[in-house]
């Protein structure tokens, strides 16, 4: 059942570690190999792709099981970016030469007006059932809570029903227990990428589930208006590259807004993801957890809550959660909403082992009521915070000249520092990445969201300016030593006009 | 008594009523509740309130102790516990914020009594002893593989390390029968234990580890030093990690008992394969708050589970909690605690001071939230069946108790009774229980034509060594100390 640990990794696999994958482009049916410098100027290569993260495992231990050594080896793309961060915080007092985190996709600009309003006195209210075990969907007053406020925010058409409501510890959670109830060990969800990339963790730590690969690139050609820009197609043809591989995909990972890109898929856009996905029979998971951060108010956001009438309403599960919208990740809380029972119920059984606090659920529940204090005090003020930082770090980009896809959403920019690789490859990204932690400015580099393409990097600007200037500064002393290579004349792309 | 490998929800067996949504393994976890589920729903859907629902379900059946919410309220209400800064609202060290494992480090060196300060480096925190369950399965199993444990054990375990892990469990049966070997009710012993290492072995079942839950549950018994160092010399023999469950140490009510626990012992026979979980659920009686602690000095295990912490996450703020509630050893020791052990000491007394009333047989013990009670003779044949159909009537005349067949009992008759809670809910819930009893007995009376007195145990232990509660060599009752309970202030 669980064979997949014992097999070899495959040569169709991407490990993340090695450059030397071959990976099976369907473009034209060749395999290119990926050290190829010349890349830029052929076919896109890699446009589906199959995780396989046991494969970078290597030690066993005498004490763990073969499944608990590969979990022990299990290496967070982001960890030793986060690990270094934590042992050497930066602190305007206390540590001004420690590293400026621009890696953690955290909002650091409210914790001002979360902390007073979490400090209220309705928030410090204790009552018998708090103490005592609750049913693992989550208190039933908090359910009916998130149903309201969902309702509300992503514009439902009709009211939104507390039976279809889960909260557990936070989203990773759901994608944990989303993976081990839709599929089996050693089947897989479509993802586009880049991604997200902890949600390969999520999937795979508990429930053996791997990822396959919808690889997006930078160049806009044929239907693309802009890059890495998700279509039809690609979804189509990592299905069938993966089925040809004989992996079972149970269904398809949409995050919107996006994260990394900062995209918003529009509507009419979401309705082709929906029916494509109908059409396969795949479950939808649509992670939405930065609903709310969408600062530029020309954008629109339509959730999938939002619809008038869904595809598949059966196999659609949308995930929220407190962490990016209100800016308190520590907090963890989580929320599925879906109209599946056989879904709900099964990701409630696994609830014991995702269990919130019952005064956590408590304050939870009085900050979603709150929308005085949500609409008035915080969207208005987090939104406005984040366009400012949002403008400076992009006018910082451009002074330096570094080109970064547009974004309305979230609270990082996806920039392009592909002309200061001397080769394209991954090594060259990791090695620039660690020149910036060396000069104490943590970015998360484009491999830890499994972008085929190297050179891009994700910086989240969401904190205080003088950390934004401080670390931009690092940033530029970086760049200023590297040559920026010349490359083999590259005509000026469509793309540009989307990216500054 | 040899286990017998058993895993009553079989994983490879097609659900009748499959989903056409789910995976096999997804369809598998929604259906994987017997009937302790369904007697919580029908509970929840009906539960006692003394104004709202007079008429509603007691519940003798959940192991939580609501004697000290009022204790525990004041104490988490109190100014030192509202405070927030950044890092509690942040993303923390997922083996938790380094400032509480010091605390729990601290607070198990004293309460344990270790006898060299126990490190933070080896606390790994969680969102719940369930999800310490979970992890250790994980890492410490391949799917497929198991754990041992005697029986009866919480069945809550099976789940925690199945939903998951995929683990199963090897159950090594107690029972109650005294024999040369077994000199009180349900004791374990290494033989009991080999026996069921060899049987599992026998049918290719490959185990990994031993679970000890000490104080027990759903027994009340508590292991001597020496037991305890038994069990583990037998498991380092073997190559056994274990798993010790110390969730009830601190709920050791009467003063004649003494608990030792693992991390108190001079020397581990295998300190690498010792693992022992704590948590505030039941010895603070606070089980919706979901915090528990794993202490091992095994740096795979710890950086292996840390990897799954994430998913067993806890809110900063509440880690801020815990870490205020453990370090106020002065409000533990002096108001908590006191108080704590009188309160049970005083629903234990109650409660079998009524169950020796009714000459219900049951295991007298000094630790934990329940008792353990022998309710074979009210069972029209010795079955599980029976079993079952004696519990629902509970359930239908109101209230719950647990059926033995939860805890993998292997003597059906066997139910646990938890009684912390208030005195007129004690009151209400024994009052029921008598009913259904005298019912049962009158209907078994006249069914099988059988002189009640051949309806009796026999080979009960001697009451002198208070193993065994036996009614008719019991002297009376020496006067309920029903005033604490009355002094108890209405929560």
């Amino acid at each position: 059942m669980f064979s997949i640990f014992k097999q070899e990794a495959r040569g169709l696999a991407t490990s993340p570690a090695s450059s030397s994958t071959q990976d099976l482009g369907t473009n034209g049916g060749e395999g290119l190999d990926s050290n190829s410098s010349e890349k830029t100027d052929k076919e896109p290569v890699n446009v589906y792709g199959l995780g396989d993260p046991a494969a970078k495992f290597s030690q066993m231990s005498p004490y763990l099981s073969s499944r608990g050594s590969i979990i022990k080896c299990f290496r967070d793309a982001a960890e030793e970016g986060y690990k270094a961060y934590h042992l050497d915080e930066y602190d305007e007092d206390k540590n001004p030469k420690g590293i400026i985190n621009f890696g953690t996709s955290e909002n650091k600009l409210c914790f001002d007006l979360l902390s007073s309003r979490l400090n209220q006195r309705d928030m410090h209210h204790i009552e018998p059932p708090m103490l005592q075990y609750p049913n693992w969907k989550g208190h039933m007053w908090l359910r009916d809570e998130v149903a309201q406020f969902l309702s509300y925010y992503c514009k439902a058409p009709v009211p939104l029903k507390p039976e279809n409501v889960v909260v557990v510890n936070g989203c990773a959670s759901l994608f944990s227990a989303l993976a081990t109830v839709l599929c089996d060990p050693g089947e897989a969800f479509l993802i586009s990428s880049p991604y997200y990339g902890a949600i390969t963790q999520h999937v795979y730590l508990y429930g053996n589930v791997r990822l396959v690969y919808a690889h997006l690139d930078s160049r806009v050609t044929g239907m693309d208006s802009r890059p890495f820009q998700l279509t039809v197609k690609k979804l189509e043809i990592a299905l069938l590259g993966a089925k040809s591989e004989g992996i079972n995909v149970k269904g398809l990972v949409l995050i919107n807004p996006q994260n990394p890109l900062g995209d918003i898929y529009s509507q009419e856009q979401l309705q082709e993801y929906l029916e494509f996905a109908k059409r396969h029979e795949l479950h939808v998971i649509v992670d939405e957890v930065y609903m709310l951060s969408v600062f530029d108010e020309s954008a629109m956001f339509q959730s999938v809550l939002g619809m008038d009438s869904l595809p598949d309403p059966q196999r659609t599960h949308v995930i929220w959660g407190t962490s990016k919208d209100f800016g308190i990740s520590g907090f963890r809380f989580g929320t599925l909403y879906t109209e599946n029972q056989d879904v709900a119920n099964a990701v409630a059984s696994l609830g014991c082992l995702h269990g919130i606090c019952g005064t956590v659920q408590y304050q939870m529940a009085q900050l979603l009521r709150d929308r005085d204090w949500i609409n008035q005090v915080y969207l208005s003020e987090n939104h406005a915070r984040l366009r400012a930082a949002h403008a400076y770090i992009t006018e910082e980009l451009e002074t330096l000249n570094i080109p970064f896809l547009r974004t309305k959403a979230g609270f990082f920019i996806w920039i392009d520092l592909r002309k200061y690789l001397c080769t394209d490859t991954f090594e060259e990204e990791f090695s620039l990445w660690h020149r910036f932690l060396d000069h104490k400015v943590l970015l998360s580099c484009g491999k830890a969201f499994e972008c085929k393409e190297p050179g891009w990097f994700r910086l989240v600007f969401s904190d205080k300016i003088p950390r934004l200037r401080l670390g931009i500064q690092r940033i530029r002393e970086v760049l200023e030593k590297e040559p920026q290579v010349a490359k083999t004349a590259c005509p000026a792309s469509p793309w540009r006009r989307a990216v500054s | 008594m040899s286990g017998v490998f058993s895993e009553p929800n079989n994983p490879r067996a097609k659900h009748l009523q499959g989903s056409a949504y789910l995976s096999n393994r997804g369809t598998d976890i929604k259906f994987r509740h017997g009937v302790t589920e369904e007697f919580m729903v029908a509970y929840e859907a009906d539960n006692y309130d003394e104004d709202k629902n007079p008429n509603g379900i007691i519940n003798f059946g959940i192991s939580e102790n609501k004697l000290c919410f009022d204790l525990l309220s004041k104490r988490l209400t109190q100014s030192d516990m509202h405070h927030i800064e950044p890092p509690l609202l942040q993303y923390p060290d997922w083996r938790g914020h380094m400032f509480l494992r010091e605390e729990m480090a601290r607070f198990l060196t004293y309460y344990c009594k270790a006898p060299t300060p126990l490190k933070p480096e080896n606390v790994t925190l969680f969102n719940g002893c369930s999800s310490v369950f979970s992890a250790l399965a994980t890492v410490l199993c391949d799917p497929g593989e198991a754990l041992m444990i005697p029986t009866p054990f919480y069945g809550g375990i099976s789940n925690s390390v199945y939903l998951y892990g995929n683990v199963q469990l090897v159950f090594a049966h107690l029972d109650s029968k005294i024999t040369e070997a077994n000199t009180r009710p349900f004791q374990l012993t290494v033989e009991k234990l080999k026996m069921a290492l060899q049987g599992a072995r026998s049918e290719g079942v490959h185990v990994k580890g031993l679970i000890l839950i000490n104080p027990q549950n759903p027994l009340g018994d508590i292991y001597s030093q020496e037991e305890l160092l038994e069990y583990l010399e037998f498991a380092k023999r073997h190559e056994l990690h274990v798993i010790l469950d110390e969730l009830y140490m601190l709920s050791v009510f009467d003063e004649s008992a003494t608990f030792h626990s693992v991390l108190s012992m001079d020397r581990l026979p295998d300190p690498q394969r010792t693992h022992v979980m704590w948590g505030t659920s039941k010895d603070f009686g606070v089980s919706g708050i979901r915090f528990g602690a794993l202490y091992t000095e095994n740096r795979d295990v710890s950086s292996a589970v840390a990897k799954l912490c994430y998913l067993h996450g806890l809110s900063g703020i509440i880690q801020y909690q815990m870490a205020q509630l453990l370090r106020d050893h002065d409000w533990i020791n002096q108001v908590y605690l006191p108080t704590n052990h009188s309160r049970l000491k005083a629903a234990h007394t109650y409660i079998t001071d009524e169950l020796k009333t009714l000459g219900i047989p049951f295991l007298n013990r000094n630790s934990g939230l329940y008792i353990w009670m022998d309710l074979r003779r009210y069972l029209r044949t010795g079955t599980f069946e029976e079993e079952l159909l004696l519990c629902r009537r509970f359930l239908d005349n109101k209230v719950l108790l647990s059926c033995g067949k939860g805890f993998q009992c292997f003597e059906p008759g066997w139910f646990r009774l938890v009684f912390t809670d208030k005195i007129h809910r004690l009151q209400l819930g024994m009052q029921r229980i008598r009913q259904v009893l005298q019912q049962q007995a009158q209907e078994l009376h006249q069914k099988l034509s059988v002189p009640r007195q051949l309806l009796e145990q026999e080979g009960q232990a001697d009451s002198t060594d208070e193993a065994v509660f036996v009614p008719r060599q019991q002297g009376p009752t020496s006067g309920t100390k029903t005033r604490d309970l009355i002094g108890l202030p209405h929560q």
